[in-house]
This record gives C-alpha cells, structure tokens and sequence, in this order.
C-alpha cells in the first residue's frame, strides 16, 4: 500500500506543478494573478473537444491548435483588457476574474457538461510499477511535467527572452534602461502563462472529464501551489507541488479521501501563520506587515 | 550630439526641472553637480525617455501627473516623443542611481541580461571588455549580484550599460555612498571610457570634488535650474563653488 501510495503521490505532485506554473510564471514575471487562469484550461480542452468531435480533425492538430490559441487568447487579453488597469493589483484581479467567469459559465449556459466532454489519453496502456497498476497517461504526467519544468528552465536561463522576463521581475524599471519593453515582456508572460494552462489541460484532461467547475478547481489548486510555495517563485512551485501531491495522496490512503480537500487547506494557513510570503518568497513587506 | 532647450518637468504640483538648457557635443565629459534633490535623477530620466514610460504607467493607474515641455534634440533629431527603448537603440544608455542591478541574479546573467538588444556575440564581447575594465568582478561572475558590495555592484552597473554600447552613457550618481578609493577607480575606469574609446558621457553628481578635476565642462543645478557653468577648472577656481562645494 505504502509504495502504490508512493507512485500515485509523485503522478499527484506533478499535476499539481503542471497546474501551478503557468499561473505562477505570468505572476513572477508582469505581477499580474491571472484568475481567469481555471478558465483558460477549461476553455482549450473545449476547443480540442469542439475541434475532434465536431470538424473531426485528428488528435494531435486540434491540441496544438488550442494550445496556440489559448496562448494567443492570453495575449489578446492583456493587450485589450488588463493594459488599461495595469498597475491596480486590485482591478487586474477583478477584469481576469470576470473574464474566468464568463467564459466558464457561457460553457455551462451553453449545456456543455457531462461525461463525453472529455480528450483522449495518448497512449492506451498500462503498467505495473512496484506492485502498484499505473497507467500511460499518469506517467505522461510526471515525464511531461519534468520535461517542462526542465524547458522553462533552460528559457529563463539561457534565451534572450527568458533573461528580459527575469530582469523585468526584478526591476522593471532597470530593465527598461536596456531596451526590454515591460508592456512587450508582460503581455508575453499572461500569454505563455494562458499556453501553460492549456498544455496542462491537454496532458491531465484525460484522466477526468472537461467541466466549467474544473475551470474553478483548477485555479484553486494553482493559488493553493503558488501560496504555500510562494508567489513568483520557481523552486517554490516544485516545493509547495510535493507537498502538497504527498500530503494529499498520504492523507487519502490513511486516513481517508474525505479528508484530502482539507490537507491543502489546512496546509495554507499554516504557511499563512509562519511565513506567509510562501515557503520560497520573497515579499519582505508582506511578512513584515503581518 | 544632444541639445536640450528648455526643458520643464512637473510632478503633479512638484516643479523638478525649471527652463533647464544645455547641449553636449560630441566626445565630450560633462558633468552636472547639485544637491539633494535638485533634478538630477529627473534630468537623467528626461534624457533616457525613462520619463516617458513613468508618465505612460502613472497615468494608466490613474496616478501622479507627470508633464514635461521642451524640447531633446540628439543627432539632428527631435527625440522628446521617443520612447525608452527606441532610445537605447540609438545610443543613449542611462545607469540609474543606487547601483541598477539584478540583485537575484549572478553578474554573469547581469550582463547577459543587459545586452537584451546585442547579439550573442556582441554580448561576449561586451562581457570580456566588462571584466577587462573591471577585474574584480571576474572572480565574482557566478556570484549574486545582491550579495555584492555597493563598490562592485556599480561597477557591474557601468559594465552591464557598456554591454549596450553607448554612445551617449549617462550616469547617475554612480560614486553615491562609494569610499574614496572605490570613486577613485570609478572614476577612472570613466575617464578611459571618455577618452579612450569616445563614449560621450554626462554625470550627475551630488559632490564636485571627484568630479571637476576630471570633466571637460560642467554645469551646476540647483533646484531644478542651471545656476553655473563653465570648463573643470573653472568651476574648480569659482570663489562661490568653492565655499559651497568645497567648503574652502
Ligand atoms: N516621482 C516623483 N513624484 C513627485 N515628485 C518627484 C518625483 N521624483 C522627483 N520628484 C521631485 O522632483 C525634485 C527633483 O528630484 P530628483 O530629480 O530626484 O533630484 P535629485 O536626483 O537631484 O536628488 C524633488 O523636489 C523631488 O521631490
Ligand atoms: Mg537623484
């Protein structure tokens, strides 16, 4: 039991780090909490559901063609709605809240719920690992989550791109002073933030099926991640996505699964209490102020 | 090169520049002392357009209101509406004051970061000559720049805005809190650039004595006018400067 509970904690923490970095990347970099974050998960899984089932193009094509426009989505989101408050942590949380909202509950309004919403795994196979029966698409979800982790590394280290997005987090002003475009970086940051969301929805749909109150679970997970690792950071992303992925699996397999939802709460305001700039944080003032 | 006619910056009900004039010409190492709060930084930030995006982002959040007149005229053209970036592309580079780094990242990534415009290759370049000027922070490249002291991370600065390849560098107050040996090398390293590889530069500074001895003209702002000017030695001899500056 410990070692199946072992393999399904891993498969759980890095859904949750797949959850959490986009909304945590468009966060660290612009400053901007995307609430509309669920949304855009929601809303590409519907476009490659719409895209397969409805002008029956093939798997592949359709998911690459709602992760470009979920990302393209992110973009024009910025460029025609947060631009005009930028600046108002407030407002930007208001605007990308109602844009979530009305793009979850127009999927609701328009009957769009049920079992057969759901994509496709990418293999159809299964495994035994350590005695425990564990399936493709879980193991795609911990290969697929490295991997990107691993990528989003090496772009914030070693691409031009990623270097202006790390200055521009740092000090926005100073990275003016060296030609980085903070209106340029930033709408890059919602937009790959919102491609994110989608590759996330594209690898763990599979698993469950495509509802507007996923759209809800899922930004719920992702502040959760971003809280208890603290918001902005990387490491913090990993940290908080292992935690919480063991805490939770654990507490299912020993204690019972009505209790799992208040592991990750209960872990939030404990974190809350003791550093509540996160475990990786950096907000000085924050902790001072509480 | 730059010519600057009367220029007048507000903030909201704060004047920070008043009719201020000037012009640089090519080659040239120019400096501007005044005290605390006399318009230095605003003078700076006017030039790099820095101004410009301040204006943009206070007036998005509803904010302060920024107003500037006058006019910024650099290499025959009017650059009073062009903006931070497009500045930096024609060579105007400004390193901010309190020593402008990335204090999360190393000085290696510092310096990549700044030659966001350069090509790879220019940016290894730039990082050779950075560690050619600066030999001290050779041995600190993988280290963060936050845990670096006020000394080394200005010269980080001055390195990261060579790596843009100014021709205009403009640079405020970069000896600010520095010991006099660290303003010594500074200001050296400056020098060279000036004279020997023809970066024109204009200083701000709040003390005149590091920084006389080695300009080529100067100009003194007080309370965001211009209330002297004339060649280092000239200022360095005025009766007035030096009861006020030198405390002579
Ligand atoms: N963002 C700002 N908002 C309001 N007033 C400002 C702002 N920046 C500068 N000032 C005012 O403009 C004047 C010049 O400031 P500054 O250019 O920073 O001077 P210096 O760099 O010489 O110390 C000061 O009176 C200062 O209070
Ligand atoms: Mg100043």
């Amino acid at each position: 039991m410990f070692a199946g509970t072992l393999v399904y904690a891993i498969v759980n923490s890095f859904t949750l780090i797949l959850l959490a970095i986009g909304f945590n990347l468009t966060f660290g970099i612009s400053g901007v909490a995307n609430f509309a974050y669920g949304a855009l998960y929601v809303l590409s899984a519907y476009l490659s559901w719409m895209m397969m089932n409805l002008l029956g193009l093939p798997f592949f094509p359709s998911v690459i063609l709602s992760i470009l426009a979920t990302t393209l989505f992110g973009a024009l989101m910025y460029r025609l709605v947060l631009l005009r408050v930028r600046g108002q942590a407030l407002s930007e949380v208001i605007a990308t809240f109602g844009i979530g909202l009305s793009i979850l509950e127009l999927f609701r309004y328009l009957g769009f719920v049920g079992f057969e919403y759901t994509l496709p795994v990418f293999f159809d196979h299964s495994f035994i690992i350590a005695g425990t029966y564990i399936d493709m698409q879980r193991i795609s979800i911990v290969v697929l989550g490295f991997l990107l982790v691993v990528l989003l590394w090496l772009f914030t280290h070693h691409t031009s791109t990623g270097l202006a997005f790390r200055g521009i987090a740092q000090d926005e002003r100073t990275a003016l002073t060296f030609g980085i475009d903070s209106d340029w970086i930033a709408t890059l940051s919602v937009s790959l933030g919102a491609g994110l969301a989608a590759i996330a929805a594209t690898i763990i749909i599979p698993l469950g099926s495509i509802s507007p109150s996923e759209g809800y679970d899922v930004l719920i997970k992702a502040l959760a991640v971003c809280i208890i690792g603290g918001l902005g950071s990387t490491g913090g992303v990993i940290a908080a996505g292992f935690f919480i992925g063991f805490a939770e699996r654990f507490t299912d397999t020993y204690f019972g699964s009505h209790w799992t939802m208040i592991v990750s709460l209960i872990a939030i305001l404990i974190v809350l209490v003791i550093k509540p700039s996160g475990l990786f944080g950096q907000q000085k003032e924050l902790e001072e102020r509480i | 090169m730059l010519d600057v006619k009367n220029l007048i910056v507000f903030f909201e009900n704060a004047i920070a520049l008043n009719d201020f004039s000037f012009q640089v010409n090519d080659g040239e190492f120019v400096g501007v002392v005044g005290p605390n709060s006399a318009g230095k930084t605003t003078l700076m930030n006017t030039l790099s357009g820095l101004i410009i995006d301040m204006q943009i982002k206070e007036k998005r959040k509803g904010g302060e209101r920024i107003t500037v007149y006058g006019s910024i005229v650099y290499r025959g053209r009017d650059i009073t509406q062009t903006k931070p970036s497009e500045r930096v592309r024609r060579g105007i580079v400004l390193s901010r004051e309190r020593h402008p780094i990335f204090p999360e990242s190393s000085v290696l990534e510092n310096l990549k970061i700044a030659g966001f415009l350069r090509r790879k290759q220019e940016i290894r370049e730039g990082i050779d000559f950075a560690f050619q000027l600066f030999p001290a922070l050779v041995a600190l490249k993988k280290k963060k720049a936050g845990f670096l002291s006020g000394g080394e991370q200005q010269m980080l600065a001055i390195g990261m805005a060579l790596i843009v390849k100014p021709e205009l560098l403009l640079l405020d107050e970069p000896l600010l809190g520095l010991s006099p040996m660290m303003q010594n090398t500074l200001m050296d390293a400056i020098v060279s650039l000036n004279k020997q590889r023809g970066i024109t530069v204009v200083l701000c500074e709040q003390f005149a004595r590091p920084v006389f001895p080695v300009i080529d003209r100067g100009y003194i702002l007080e309370n965001g006018m211009l209330t002297l000017m004339g060649t280092g030695k000239e200022l360095m001899q005025n009766p007035e400067i030096k009861a006020a500056y030198f405390g002579i």
